[in-house]
């Protein structure tokens, strides 16, 4: 076999060996590369860092899986500890069924954080003053809709069985006229439901974090502004981690970061294998027209 | 190494995916169906709790009766296992479509349309930055350009053929950008796995 | 009878809807949110009728010993299981179902998923050829965008990152704004013909 046959025919095996062995390397090789920040994640921060505290509340609709959990989950922590550092109140739901129980462990692990900050502090951080979540609801775009007129029509109650009427935060937060942004954080096409439906009607504003295979889609409601910005994929949770460790909203940088080393080994990877998947296809072409004066496929 | 047990039920189900890599095996598919009940099981419970119950039982227990009328609609869809009023199931079925095609008209006009195409519009507004003016130029040849190779019912000849050319040039920059993304979602959820194995099961990382 | 009926709820719902979206007054408001709470109930009946085509479709291979019919018995008693243990023991946050969830049904999911992280590098060594035009500015651009992206893209050149978001907001957003107007005008097209009843595919059935 010549040579340009034989790198177009190594064995998924070593393929898949050496993907896994450079997904490991780099947890325990740690090199750190100054991120470089995209304009749509910096949008989005800004448009955050600009909500007065203890004004509007930011609305975080966690609509992502445990399948894409590596991608979103950071970006969920990364949103709640800007806001809470901020003192923008929160207000959190769900409309993928899967959603909920990832939307609690970020909500309540940033929470306790904040919690035992304040106590430091001599201060309070509170369920239902600080941060609520109504958790999930079917017929999603109804209830988008009917949180325009009022909010506690859609959830007389919150994910716990609370009356939220009960909770100060949503005695000020009665419909989006209270609400500076909604921000979804996705593994699918909720954000265009919010465009659509909300947005359209009511003027909300829209944010997303989506994983990285949906994020080329949503260039063109960021062009027009419909949407206030976007966090896509492992880099986009990255990049909000380190600004929000950058502006001192938190002590460490986040999950997110130390992945984006291996993405980058990986991405080397896949493109040493498709450059040798081509050199060998071209020789061989040429190899058969030197052969037949022909090429053939 | 963990000491939950939880941790090692997560970590040994992981392995037994992983285990596909090699070939098919009785350890994969055990895995793979336990999936599939699990999660339906899963939604059986989170529909009766969150939907079910509090949108349709306990309206109705409190004496909304105007609720029969969706219960009646939902036991229509059963008829469809009744071949003498299996045409029932056609109601509901035209009431959600009905619904859906009615709300999602104006939705879709004014989101995906209307404002798509104000963006895409090149006035003389667009060249105060004379750099960015002459991308939103481009952009506009570009919107043109990829319809155009869509637009199927005349052939793909002269003016038509060349501009149908220039889409596809912008329709596959389009798709190698997407495709370069796609591998950064891919690459990322192995990452996240590899993240669980190495730290909360093994203890090998923070 | 048996089709005018359901093509005039279909007429009917679809004019309603549309009339609704412009009807800010609060009639008609409550109208649509009346209406939003019955199609929640029907989704979920659809729900439960998906369930039953699952209990079936095993309950039969386990009955006739079809191939792999044990893993069928995996599946009805990990359904019946996770349904019990949701609906007798609660589901809250520290409940044995949320356990199960975080425990059971996220790694499987998870894993399944993270397979494709494999499938991808091998399918882009075996099939990703520059044997076109079209085929080499899909490759250069997967390139661009793989390289800017990554941190180490910007000691390549201090100027790449900026190239690479280049490529997606000017081409990339051109054609994925054309595309997303294609499929717009397309989805109004159909759905227009629901509910004029031209499109009657969903009926099914010949009478």
């Amino acid at each position: 076999m010549k040579w340009y046959e034989r790198i177009t025919k190594i064995d998924r095996r070593i393929i898949y060996l050496l993907l896994t062995s450079l997904v490991i390397l780099p947890f325990f090789v740690k090199v750190t590369i100054p991120q470089n920040i995209m304009p749509q994640t910096k949008r989005l921060f800004d448009f955050i860092e600009s909500i007065p505290p203890n004004d509007k509340a930011v609305m975080i609709s966690f609509d992502y899986t445990p399948q894409t959990q590596p991608e979103c989950h950071p970006m969920a922590k990364a949103l709640l500890r800007h806001c809470f550092s901020r003192g923008i109140p929160v207000i959190g739901l769900s409309y993928d069924p899967q959603a909920p129980g990832l939307a609690l462990d970020a909500i309540t692990s940033i929470a306790q954080e904040f919690d035992s900050l304040a106590a430091i502090n001599d201060d309070s951080f509170d369920y239902g003053v600080d941060y609520v979540y109504l958790g999930w609801k079917s017929g999603r775009i109804a209830a988008q809709l009917d949180m325009g007129e009022e909010i506690v029509g859609v959830y007389p109650r919150d994910y716990f069985g609370n009356v939220i009427d009960s909770f100060p935060l949503m005695n000020k937060v009665r419909n989006y006229k209270n609400v500076a942004i909604v921000v979804i954080i996705s593994s699918a096409d909720y954000p265009l439901d919010w465009i659509r439906y909300p947005q359209t009607r009511y003027g909300v504003n829209v944010g997303a974090g989506l994983t990285a295979v949906m994020a080329p889609k949503y260039y063109p409601f960021l062009q027009t502004g419909q949407m206030s910005g976007m966090m896509s994929g492992m880099k986009g949770a990255a990049e909000y981690e380190k600004l929000v460790f950058d502006h001192g909203y938190a002590r460490t940088l986040g999950t997110a970061e130390t992945g984006m080393n291996s993405q980058s080994m990986i991405h080397i990877l896949i493109m040493i294998f498709i450059i040798l998947g081509n050199v060998g296809y071209f020789f061989s072409r040429r190899g058969k027209k030197g052969k037949t004066g022909d090429i053939r496929e | 190494m963990s000491s939950d047990p939880w941790i090692w039920i997560g970590a040994f189900l992981t392995l037994m995916i992983f285990s596909f890599l090699y070939k098919d095996n009785p350890f994969y598919k055990f895995g793979e169906h336990l999936f599939v009940g699990v999660a339906n099981g899963y939604y059986i419970v989170f529909y009766w709790q969150n939907s079910l119950r509090p949108n349709l039982f306990e309206p109705l227990g409190a004496g909304e009766f105007i609720y029969v009328v969706p219960l009646l609609l939902g036991l229509m869809y059963f008829t469809r296992f009744i071949p003498k009023i299996s045409w029932l199931v056609r109601i509901p079925i035209g009431f959600m479509i009905g619904w859906g095609a009615g709300l999602s008209i104006p939705a879709y006009f004014q989101a995906e349309v209307l404002r798509q195409l104000e963006g895409t519009v090149v006035a003389p507004t667009s060249f105060s930055n004379p750099t960015s003016g002459v991308w939103s130029l481009f952009i506009l040849i570009g919107v043109i350009c990829t319809l155009i190779y869509f637009f199927f019912s005349k052939e793909h000849k002269g003016v038509l053929g060349h501009t149908s050319r220039l889409g596809i040039i912008f329709i596959m920059i389009g798709f190698g950008a997407s495709f370069g993304y796609t591998v950064m979602a891919r690459v990322s959820l192995l990452i996240g796995r590899v993240q669980f194995l190495l730290g909360p099961w093994l203890g090998l990382i923070d | 009878m048996k089709r005018k009926l359901p093509l005039a709820i279909c007429f009917l719902m679809g004019i309603v809807m549309i009339v609704q979206f412009f009807i800010p007054h609060p009639v008609s408001l409550e109208f649509g949110s009346v209406i939003y709470r019955w199609v929640i109930v029907l989704t979920a009946f659809a729900l439960v009728l998906a369930i039953g085509n699952l209990i079936r479709h095993h309950t039969y291979k386990i009955s006739k010993r079809k191939e792999d019919w044990p893993y069928s018995i995996v599946t009805l008693a990990g359904m019946t299981g996770m349904a019990a243990i949701g609906l007798v023991w609660g589901v809250d946050p520290e409940s044995l179902y949320q356990k199960i969830y975080l425990n059971v049904m996220a790694p499987l999911g998870a894993t399944m998923f993270a397979l494709l992280a494999y499938y991808m590098a091998s399918a882009a060594y075996r099939a990703f050829r520059a044997r076109s035009l079209e085929a080499t500015l899909l490759l250069v651009s997967a390139f661009i965008v793989m390289i800017g992206f990554m941190p180490f893209g910007q000691y390549i050149h201090p100027r790449f990152p900026a190239f690479a978001e280049w490529v997606m907001q000017v081409p990339n957003m051109a054609s994925q704004r054309g595309i997303l107007l294609g499929v717009a005008f397309g989805s109004i097209a159909t759905a227009l013909k629901i509910i004029l009843g031209i499109e009657r595919s969903w009926l099914g059935g010949k009478e």
